[in-house]
C-alpha cells in the first residue's frame, strides 16, 4: 500500500504494509534509526515522535494510520552539525546519558515545550511522564528541559 | 513475538459510517472477523503478545475509524431533559483533557483522561476503544459509569442506546452485539459545579494501570444527595457500579450515613481478585476507603 | 591551559546521542546474508528433557538449527564451569536456552520457534534458597552452597568453628541487644536498551558487535567456547543503552548463541533480545535474607555485630561468588565494631542465574544494617542520625576486616551535609505531619561504598591501558574500559588532557575493539574512572615526558616535537596497573584492606504516604557524597541522582512476582520503575575529601555507591511517617496495609 506522509517536513511516499508500525517504517524503509525501541507495547517511551504535533509512541501507530499527516523525529529537532537548543541542553546538563530514551525525551520535551513554552518542574515532569529513563533519576532531564526553556524564550520555539 | 505477521494485513478505510456498518454486517455474517482500530494502545499490545498465526490462516481485515468524521463529535447538545455531553467513539484522551467544554461542564472526564497512562497513550487511546476492550481496569469505563452514559450504537438495523447499566454482561462481554458499532457516548450534564471524584491508586503516578479507581458524581440538595453516580475500576468482573452504595446514598440524608455502614455496601458491591498488580484484601481495603472518603466529602460522618 | 579536570564538559558522544545519529547494535545496517536468531527456552524451571520436537508443518530447509549435541564444549567460561551453553538433557531454570534458530526471514523465524515443542518431564523445583541449602542438588554432583564467606573481628577472630558460640557470649555481654530479618528481592537491571548483538565468522575468525559492558568477558568466552587462539576472536563494542551490571556476564551467553548461529549457517546472525525475554531471561539482582543481632551500650556506642546472609544465587554459579563477597564486606555498614562476625553463603536454586547489578551485593547488606540501625534507635530511644552519627568510622578506625582507614574517609562532612540541606533536625523535632489523610515524614541512611575489586583484585588483574601519540600533537586512549552512558569517554579525556597538559579537544578514545585495544579489565566496581583512570592518567603522563624531552632536545611546539618522535617510530605508552603497596589482603582469613578506599554518603528521603491507600510518594530527596574528586561534576551527579532513583525503585516498586519459578510480569507495564511523576526532586552535594592514588587529583569510584542507600533512607522515612517499621522490600502499599494490621492488632 502506498502512503504519503510529511515525515520531519518533508514529503515521504512509502510503499509499505499499512500495519507496519510507523517505528519500523521509521527506522526501515526512511532509514531514521534515530527512533528507539525500547518495549514494543507503550510503556517505556523510547520509541516517541509527534504526529500532527502530539506525543505518540511509534510502537503502537499503524504506518498506514499516519497517511496525509505529519510525523516529527528526532531527526528533525535539529542536526548533528546544528543542533536544537534542546538538544544542546540535553548535552550540555546531562540530560543525556546512555542515550537510548533520549531522542523520545527529546521529542516529548519538544511537544511541551510549544505548548507550555515556560514549564514549572511540575508541568515537565508530568509532560515527560511517558518516557522512562533509567539513567539519571530524571533531576538532569529536568534541568535541561528548564535551561532550554529560557534559550528559547517566550515563543517557544526550537529553531537554533 | 508476532508483530512480522501484522504486515500482511489489510488495512482499509470506509467511506461513510453507513459504509462501515454494512462492511461490518457483511463480513460478520460471513463468519469473518473485523477488526475497528482506533488509537491501536490495546489491540496493537495484544498483537505483540499474542503467538504467530500460522501460515495459511486467513488475517481478520482491519478498519481504520480513528479519523472518521461520525465518530469524532465532542460537543454540548441542548435537550428537552437538560444539556447533554456527546463524546463520539473516536475522541481521544487527549481531546478531552484539552476541551474548554468537558474542563467546565464534565470536569470528571477531563481529570480521568489526565491520569490514562501518559500523553502518548492519552494522543491515542479513545473512549470508544475503552469500551470496546471493556476492561474492567478501563479508567474511562468507570468515569462513563458514574456518569450513567448512554452508548449509541449503530448497525445496518438502525442505530439504538444502550443505557451504561444494561451496557456490561460479564468479564468483557456486553449486549452490543457483534456488528453493531460503537458509535458515541452521551452523558446528561451534571449541574455546574456539581460534586464529583476521580481517584485512581495504582502502582505509579503515570503510565499505570489502576489497582482501583473510584469516578463519582454527584448532586446534593438540602442534605440528600438526589443524583449519585459511581464507577470503580479493577473491583470486579465487569466496571463496579457498587448498587448498594448508591441505594445507600440515596436513601437518607447524607450526614446520617456512617463509616460502617458504607463499608457493609461496598463489601455486597465488590469482589476483586489477586492478580500481578495487587491484592484482593489490598483492593478492598482501598475500595472501602475511597468510597467513605467520596461520601465524606458529601458530608457523611467519618 | 585551562583545566579539563573539575569542569563538566559537555560528553563527548552527547550530539550524536541527541541527534540520533549514534549507532547502537540494532542501528547498525544488515549485513549481507545477515539472519535473525532467536532462542527456545524452557516454560518449566525443573525437569528432564526428553527430546525436542519441530513441527513438519514448517519447511525447516532455510532454517538453521542448533542444538547442545552441537556445542563442544558445551559450558559458558565463567567462575565455574557449571553453565551449558544449551541445556542437553536437564532442565535447571525457566527460560533456560534449548535450542537456537537463525532464518532471514523475521516472520517465518517467529512461526518456527512458535513450531518446536520440548518435552519435559517436570520435576518439583527448589524454590526458596534457605531450603535449598538442603535439598538434592540443583546441578548434579555439585552441593547447593555455591559459596561461603566468613569474616571475623575481636572475640570472634577465635576460628570458624568456635566463632559462633563466642559472638553469641560477645552479643551476651552487652547492655542493650536488638536482633531482626531483613530481606531482599530480586530487581531487574533494567537498561533501556535490551541485550543484542551481531556475530559473523571470516578467515580472520569470529566477529562480535554489540551492547556489551566487558568486552574481554565475551572475548574469553569465545576463546573458550569454540577453542581459539585470542588473535581470532574479535570484540567490538557498539554504542551501548546501559547496562548497570546487566550487560556485564549475560552477554557472553549470548555472544556464543549468535557466533554458533553463524557458523553454522555460515551467515552474520543478528540477536536482538525483545523486553519480554530480556526481563525472563537474563541476570537480576540476588535476593537477601539477613538475620542481623547487635549489641551496644545504653550510650548508642555499638560493640557486637553477628549477621548471616543468605543470597539466592539462582541455578548457576555465574557471578555469584564475587557478589556475595561484596555484599559479606559491606554488612557492617559504615560503623565501627568492636567484635564482629559475618557469615554469608549463596545457595543454587532453580531460578534464572543472578547476576551483577549495580552495588554487586552490597544493597542487600547495607538495606539490612541501616535497617536494622534504625531498630536500634527505636530501642534506645535514641534520633536514628545521631546514632549513626556517634558510631561513624573516621581516619584512624579500623573496620570488620581490619582495614584501618588511614585517608580520604568523609562520612561525617556528608551526614552533616545532607542533614542541614534536608532539613532533617527539625523535621524530625516537628514530628509526621498529617496534612488530611497524607502523613509525611523523613528518614537517612549513612553508608559507604568500597571503590574498584575487592581485596588483591586488583592486583591480580593486572589491569592495562595505553596512551598513543598521534600526528598533530594529539593523544589517543586505548582502553577496554567501555561508556555504556556513565560517561567513561569523557571523564578518561579529561584526565589525560590534564595529565598530558593538553586541550580536551586534542584527545581522542580509541574505539572498543579487543583486537586493538588491551584488557583493562572490566567495566565494574566501581573500578573505571578509580583504577583504570589512573592508568591512563599514568600512561598519559608518560607520552607528555617523552613529548616534553623531545622539546628540551630540539625546541617547537608539543605538536612539532611529537611529530619528530612519530617520524622516529610509534610513540605508545601501556601501562599496567600497579596496587599501591599499603593494600594488604589475605583471601584466606578475610582479612586486612577490603577495597583501597571507600567512597561515603548519607541519603535523606522525605516521603508522604497516603494513610487511606498506604500510597508512597517521596516529595524529597537530598544527598551528599564523597567521591575524592568530581571529575566531570555534571556527569558525576548524574550518577549518583540516577542510581539513587534505582535504589527508590526497588524500594517501592520493582518487584519480580514468580509463581512456580516462573516469571509473572515480564512486562514493563508490570514490572514498574519509577515515571518523572514518581521521582522526587533531587538536591545533590558533592563532597571531596581527595583519595592520594587517584587520578585526576583525587577521584574515587562512584558508580555504585547510590544504590546502597536509598531503600533504607525511604524505609525511615515511611517509619517516621507512619510507625510502620518495614524489614522486607519493596515497601509496597499491600505490605504497608498488611503492616499497618499487625502494629493495630
Amino acid at each position: 500500500m502506498k502512503v504519503t506522509l510529511t515525515v520531519n517536513g518533508s514529503h515521504r511516499e512509502l510503499d509499505v504494509p499499512p500495519l507496519m508500525r510507523l517505528i519500523d517504517a521509521l527506522r526501515g524503509p526512511l532509514g531514521l534509526t534515530g527512533t528507539k525501541e525500547g518495549c514494543a507495547e507503550g510503556e517505556c517511551g523510547a520509541c516517541t515522535v509527534l504526529l500532527d504535533g502530539d506525543p505518540v509512541c511509534s510502537c503502537l501507530v499503524p504506518v498506514g494510520q499516519c497517511a496525509g499527516r505529519s510525523v516529527t523525529t528526532v531527526e528533525g529537532l535539529g542536526s548533528i552539525d546544528h543542533l536544537a537548543p534542546l538538544q544542546r541542553m540535553f548535552v550540555d546538563h546531562g540530560g543525556a546519558q546512555c542515550g537510548i530514551c533520549t531522542p523520545g525525551m527529546l521529542v516529548a520535551a519538544e511537544a511541551l515545550l510549544r505548548r507550555t513554552p515556560k514549564p514549572t518542574e511540575a508541568e515537565i515532569r508530568e509532560g515527560l511522564a511517558g518516557n522512562l529513563c533509567r539513567c539519571t533519576g530524571y533531576q538532569r532531564i529536568v534541568e535541561s528541559v528548564k535551561a532550554a526553556a529560557e534559550l528559547r524564550g517566550d515563543r517557544g520555539e526550537g529553531a537554533a | 513475538m508476532s508483530l512480522t505477521d501484522l504486515e500482511s494485513y489489510e488495512l482499509l478505510h470506509a467511506p461513510s459510517l453507513a459504509a462501515l456498518v454494512a462492511l461490518v454486517a457483511d463480513r460478520h455474517a460471513s463468519g469473518l472477523h473485523t477488526v475497528l482500530l482506533a488509537g491501536g494502545t490495546d489491540w496493537l499490545v495484544e498483537q505483540e503478545s499474542r503467538p504467530p498465526l500460522p501460515s495459511g490462516v486467513e488475517h481478520p481485515v482491519v478498519l481504520d475509524v480513528s479519523r472518521m468524521p461520525e465518530l469524532r463529535a465532542l460537543e454540548v447538545v441542548s435537550g428537552e431533559g437538560g444539556d447533554r455531553l456527546r463524546v463520539g467513539a473516536a475522541v481521544t484522551y487527549l481531546e478531552l483533557r484539552r476541551s474548554a467544554v468537558v474542563g467546565e461542564r464534565a470536569p470528571l472526564l477531563a481529570r480521568m483522561a489526565a491520569d490514562v497512562g501518559a500523553l502518548q497513550i492519552q494522543a491515542r487511546g479513545t473512549i470508544g476503544g475503552n469500551l470496546a476492550t471493556a476492561s474492567p481496569a478501563a479508567d474511562g469505563v468507570a468515569a462513563l459509569a458514574a456518569l450513567d452514559a448512554d452508548v449509541l450504537v449503530e448497525s445496518v438495523r438502525g442505530r439504538r442506546t444502550i443505557p451504561f447499566s444494561a451496557l456490561q454482561t460479564g468479564y468483557k462481554t456486553s449486549t452490543r452485539a457483534p456488528d453493531e458499532v460503537l458509535v458515541a457516548v452521551e452523558i446528561a450534564l451534571p449541574s455546574r459545579g456539581a460534586p464529583f471524584v476521580w481517584r485512581k491508586v495504582a502502582a505509579r503516578r503515570a503510565q499505570a494501570i489502576s489497582k482501583v479507581a473510584l469516578a463519582g458524581v454527584a448532586e446534593v440538595e438540602d442534605g440528600r444527595v438526589t443524583r449519585f453516580g459511581v464507577g470503580m475500576a479493577s473491583v470486579a468482573p465487569v466496571t463496579a457500579r457498587l448498587p448498594t452504595v448508591r441505594a445507600l446514598a440515596l436513601s437518607r440524608p447524607i450526614a446520617e450515613i456512617d463509616a460502617a455502614s458504607v463499608d457493609r455496601a461496598v463489601e455486597a458491591d465488590v469482589s476483586p481478585i489477586d492478580d500481578v498488580r495487587s491484592t484482593r484484601d489490598y483492593r478492598l481495603h482501598c475500595a472501602k476507603a475511597l468510597v467513605r472518603a467520596w461520601l465524606r466529602q458529601l458530608g457523611a460522618r467519618g | 591551559m585551562q583545566p579539563s579536570v573539575g569542569v563538566s564538559v559537555p560528553r563527548v558522544d552527547g550530539a550524536a546521542k541527541v541527534a540520533g545519529t549514534a549507532l547502537y547494535v540494532d542501528d547498525l545496517p544488515p549485513l549481507p546474508g545477515e539472519l535473525h536468531g532467536v532462542t527456545v527456552r524452557s516454560r518449566v524451571a525443573r525437569g528432564r528433557l526428553r527430546g525436542v520436537t519441530f513441527d513438519p508443518a514448517i519447511d525447516w530447509s532455510d532454517v538453521t538449527i542448533v542444538r547442545a549435541e552441537d556445542v563442544t564444549p558445551n559450558v559458558v567460561a565463567l567462575i565455574v564451569d557449571d553453565q551449558p551453553v544449551l541445556a542437553a538433557d536437564v532442565i535447571r531454570h525457566a527460560y533456560e536456552p534449548v535450542v537456537l534458530l537463525a532464518c532471514a526471514d523475521r516472520a517465518k523465524l517467529a512461526r518456527a520457534a512458535a513450531a518446536v515443542t520440548l518435552e519435559v518431564d517436570p520435576l518439583p523445583p527448589i524454590l526458596d534458597p534457605e531450603a535449598a541449602l538442603s535439598a538434592d542438588a540443583v546441578v548434579e554432583g555439585r552441593s547447593n552452597l555455591q559459596k561461603r564467606y566468613l569474616i571475623t573481628k575481636g572475640a570472634a577472630d577465635v576460628g570458624d568453628e568456635a566463632s559462633l558460640a563466642a559472638i553469641e557470649a560477645a552479643l551476651a555481654g552487652c547492655e542493650v541487644v536488638v536482633r531482626g530479618r531483613y530481606t531482599t528481592t530480586h530487581q531487574e537491571q533494567l537498561y533501556l536498551e535490551p541485550q543484542g548483538l551481531i556475530a559473523r565468522w571470516d578467515d580472520h575468525g569470529v566477529h562480535v558487535v554489540g551492547s556489551i559492558q566487558c568486552p574481554y568477558y565475551v572475548h574469553k568466552a569465545l576463546t573458550k567456547g569454540f577453542d581459539l587462539p585470542a588473535d581470532r576472536v574479535h570484540v567490538t563494542q557498539a554504542v551501548t543503552g546501559g547496562g548497570f551490571g546487566g550487560k556485564e556476564e549475560y552477554p557472553s551467553v549470548l555472544a556464543l548463541h549468535a557466533a554458533l548461529l553463524a557458523r553454522k549457517s555460515g551467515r552474520p546472525v543478528r540477536m536482538i533480545y525483545d523486553r519480554k525475554e530480556d526481563l525472563e531471561a537474563t541476570t537480576k539482582r540476588h535476593p537477601a535474607i539477613c538475620d542481623v543481632a547487635t549489641g551496644c551500650d545504653r550510650d548508642g556506642t555499638l560493640r557486637v555485630l553477628a549477621m548471616r546472609v543468605v543470597m539466592d544465587g539462582g541455578a548457576y554459579v555465574t557471578l555469584t561468588p564475587v557478589v556475595l563477597s561484596r555484599g559479606a564486606l559491606h554488612a557492617a555498614g559504615a560503623y565501627r565494631w568492636r567484635d564482629a562476625r559475618i557469615e554469608a553463603l549463596a545457595a543454587a536454586t532453580n531460578t534464572p542465574p543472578n547476576g551483577a547489578f549495580r552495588g554487586f551485593g552490597a544493597p542487600q547488606t547495607i538495606w539490612a544494617i541501616e535497617r536494622h540501625l534504625d531498630a536500634v534507635a527505636r530501642e534506645l530511644g535514641r534520633d536514628p542520625l545521631d546514632l549513626r552519627r556517634q558510631n561513624l568510622l573516621t581516619i584512624g578506625d579500623t573496620t570488620a576486616t581490619g582495614q584501618k582507614l588511614a585517608f580520604s574517609v568523609a562520612g561525617l562532612e556528608c551526614l552533616d551535609k545532607a542533614r542541614a540541606d534536608s532539613g532533617y533536625d527539625e523535621k524530625r523535632r516537628r514530628g509526621p505531619v498529617a496534612t488530611g489523610r497524607v502523613a509525611r515524614g523523613i528518614g537517612a541512611a549513612t553508608f559507604l561504598h568500597g571503590a574498584g575489586f575487592t581485596g588483591s583484585g586488583e592486583r591480580n588483574l593486572k589491569g592495562k591501558a595505553a596512551v598513543d601519540l598521534v600526528a598533530g600533537g594529539r593523544l589517543l586512549i586505548r582502553t577496554g574500559s567501555t561508556d555504556i552512558g556513565q560517561g567513561t569517554e569523557t571523564v578518561f579525556r579529561q584526565i589525560v588532557a590534564d595529565a598530558a597538559g593538553l586541550p580536551i579537544g586534542a584527545v581522542d578514545y580509541a574505539p572498543v575493539c579487543t583486537t586493538h585495544v588491551p584488557d583493562s579489565g572490566p567495566t565494574v566496581a566501581s573500578r573505571t574512572i578509580m583504577i583504570v583512570g589512573s592508568i591512563v592518567e599514568s600512561a598519559a603522563r608518560k607520552v607528555a615526558a617523552r613529548v616534553a624531552a623531545e622539546r628540551d632536545r630540539a625546541g617547537g611546539t608539543f605538536a612539532e616535537a611529537g611529530d619528530r618522535l612519530i617520524a622516529a617510530g610509534e610513540v605508545t605508552e601501556l601501562v599496567q596497573y600497579v596496587s599501591p603497596d599499603y593494600v594488604k589482603w589475605d583471601d584466606a582469613t578475610y582479612k586486612g584492606d577490603a577495597y583501597p578506599v571507600f567512597a561515603w554518603s548519607c541519603f535523606i528521603a522525605e516521603v508522604d504516604v497516603d494513610l487511606d491507600t498506604f500510597e508512597t510518594t517521596v516529595v524529597g530527596f537530598w544527598s551528599a557524597t564523597d567521591v575524592g574528586r568530581a571529575v566531570n561534576p555534571v556527569l558525576c551527579v548524574g550518577q549518583i541522582e540516577g542510581g539513587a532513583l534505582q535504589a527508590l525503585g526497588w524500594a517501592l516498586t520493582e518487584e519480580i512476582v514468580w509463581k512456580d519459578g516462573l516469571i509473572q510480569n515480564p512486562r514493563l507495564t508490570n514490572y514498574i520503575i519509577p515515571t518523572a511523576l514518581d521521582a522526587p526532586h533531587m538536591t545533590t552535594a558533592l563532597i571531596e575529601e581527595p583519595f592520594p592514588f587517584g587520578p585526576g587529583g583525587g577521584a574515587k569510584g562512584i558508580g555504585e555507591l547510590p544504590m546502597d542507600g536509598g531503600a533504607p533512607a525511604v524505609a525511615a522515612a515511611i517509619e517516621h511517617a507512619t510507625g510502620l517499621s518495614l524489614g522486607a522490600l519493596p515497601l509496597s502499599p499491600e505490605r504497608l496495609l498488611a503492616a499497618s494490621r499487625r502494629n493495630a492488632l
